[in-house]
């Protein structure tokens, strides 16, 4: 296993519910380990397995695919 | 060192693919995206400014003066248009001002989550950009997790002796001009040089073009450039093909080019000398090397068709992108693309069914391969060319020489690429578009409804001519 942190800015996170679905739906893909998601950063850390998930395949998690209205990107300091 | 403003997107350059990466930015992200734009040069970039829209306003003025003195219908007697050459100029460049204040200046202030930056780009690495002024020292820097080159592109000079000296205009200074020239000689016979061309002849200059290649349009049919050149001829436009200018030089108010044709040396004098041989990208400052961004000889950014270059998080769109066909509706097409794939979405930039356009009258478009680039691929194809001295349309206006092309793939009878030459040809080759995008059939051309009489039915006759001798047709035949 290749452990991997990958940094997500999240767009449309208004509350603690959307940060609540936004971690769900993170947490069911398959490959990620843990996910912390910041409402007042707007971000989110992914600790991922790359072997089993690529950065960005987080990207078109369901959570963040229409009618979805969250979105992500990556971003690497 | 200042430390650099953090954005999540920084966009290199302000122009068609610029605003489009970050109109469609701020659309993914509801806004939330900050996005930093910095460049040069007026808002909106070429097509604005100095391509497309003053382009096809002179194009227009100079039709309405050439077209009531050369009627096509009987009866109607030729009629000389009185006009002010300096004021449509400066109509133009009025309405040039409005399209940019409109269509780029106000729309970008409704999103405050762009933030303009006047200066130039340059990488300092691959997260970092660094603004200077015009006098080079640095009025800033920007980071982004992701960065768009959108640089776009500026007239490529010939390097000909006596050139600079003698003094030249170019499609980015042609706009200044307020006195018609005489005479001009136009060295470039690709889609700027005859549209400027045939707009400077149908105000009344005399138009002389030299090209280095055999043909006018070299990427158009053989059958399509063949009728133009014929067109513009028959107008008084000379040519002078596989031709190439090795001096100019100046006498007085009088300029003159030594031209090496096949058939020996000339000299030919005129007024004013344009130069519209070709684009180049503006690549050079952005310091490409030291993020290791890759480009072509021409200094074109090579990317994949998600628009990615060889630098990860770093994306190029737009004129500066290595490809054939340099296209303002393309440009913005891959800001799209490039922004899509910022957000994971995985789509790809389709090439194959852009379409293109020379706007002179009649104009040409395009979309899909032609005839010899279908059959390079595939070792067969079959094709129809079907003249608008068929088209109903086309005789009642006396606007009967242009041809519609059709390239079909002869295992389905899909179509695969159209050409038309047409006065109104922008409008109809989307018909094309749709056929090539979609994969339509000859058979879905003509089992659609055309309206009779119309020029747009042409590409319902180019279509059943695959299947039938239209010359032995009667109108609305299914």
């Amino acid at each position: 296993m290749e452990k991997e942190k990958v940094k997500l800015r999240i767009y449309g996170m208004t509350c603690d519910d959307c940060v609540s679905t936004v971690t769900a739906g993170l947490k069911k893909q398959k490959g990620v380990i843990d996910v912390k998601v910041s409402l007042k950063d707007g971000t989110g850390e992914v600790n991922i397995n790359n072997k089993e998930v690529k950065p960005e395949e987080l990207l078109r998690n369901e959570v963040f695919t229409r009618p979805s209205h969250y979105k992500a990107i990556i971003i690497n300091d | 060192m200042s430390e650099p403003e953090k954005f999540d997107l920084v966009i290199i350059g302000r122009g068609a693919a610029a605003f489009s990466a970050a109109i469609k930015a701020s659309e993914l992200s509801n806004g939330e995206m900050t996005i930093a734009m910095v460049g040069t040069g007026p808002i909106g970039g070429t097509c604005v400014n100095v391509g497309c829209v003053p382009s096809k306003y002179l194009l227009e003025a100079s039709h309405s003066v050439f077209k009531p003195a050369h009627p096509r219908m009987p009866g109607l007697h030729e009629t000389e248009v009185k006009y002010d050459f300096s004021k449509i100029m400066e109509g133009l460049r009025s309405y040039v001002s409005h399209a940019r204040d409109s269509k780029y200046v106000k729309v970008i202030e409704n999103y405050s989550n762009v933030k303009l930056f006047t200066g130039l780009g340059s990488f300092l690495d691959k997260k970092t950009v660094v603004i200077t002024g015009p006098d080079g020292k640095e009025v800033g820097k920007v980071s982004g997790s992701n960065i768009l080159i959108a640089t776009g592109s500026h007239p490529s000079i010939p390097n000909i002796k006596g050139l600079s000296n003698t003094g030249f205009i170019t499609s980015d200074t042609i706009w200044e001009m307020n006195e018609l020239p005489e005479s001009v000689a136009i060295i470039g016979g690709g889609a700027i040089g005859l549209e400027i061309g045939q707009a400077l002849l149908h105000f009344g200059s005399k138009v002389i073009v030299i090209e280095a290649m055999d043909s006018i349009l070299p990427q158009t049919e053989g059958e399509i450039r063949e009728a133009l050149k014929k067109e513009l001829e028959s107008e008084g436009m000379r040519f002078y093909l596989r031709a190439r200018v090795s001096a100019v030089s100046r006498s007085g108010n009088w300029k003159s080019l030594d031209v090496i044709t096949h058939k020996g040396n000339e000299k030919i004098t005129v007024k004013e000398i344009i130069v519209a041989t070709g684009r180049q990208p503006n690549t050079e400052y952005l310091n490409l090397e030291r993020v290791d961004v890759k480009t072509d000889p021409r200094g074109l950014i090579i990317t994949s068709d998600t628009m990615k270059t060889s630098a990860s998080g770093i994306y190029a769109a737009g004129d500066c992108v290595s490809k054939n066909m340099f296209l303002e509706t393309l440009a913005a097409r891959e800001g799209v693309v490039a922004v899509s794939n910022i957000f994971g979405e995985n789509i790809k930039i389709d090439y194959n069914s852009t379409t293109w356009a020379v706007f002179t009258n009649p104009q040409v478009a395009g979309v899909g391969m032609t005839e010899r680039e279908f059959s390079k691929m595939n070792g067969s194809c079959s094709t129809r060319t079907f003249s608008l001295l068929n088209l109903t349309k086309a005789s009642i206006t006396g606007e009967t020489e242009g041809l519609i092309k059709i390239v079909v793939d002869p295992k389905d009878n899909r179509i695969v690429g159209m050409q038309i030459l047409a006065p109104n040809a922008t409008d109809i080759i989307t018909e094309g578009a749709y056929a090539v995008r979609n994969g339509y059939t000859i058979d879905d051309v003509i089992s659609t409804s055309h309206i009779f009489p119309s020029f747009s039915e042409g590409v319902k006759l180019a279509a059943q001519s695959f299947i039938r001798d239209i010359s032995k047709m009667a109108c609305c035949v299914e």
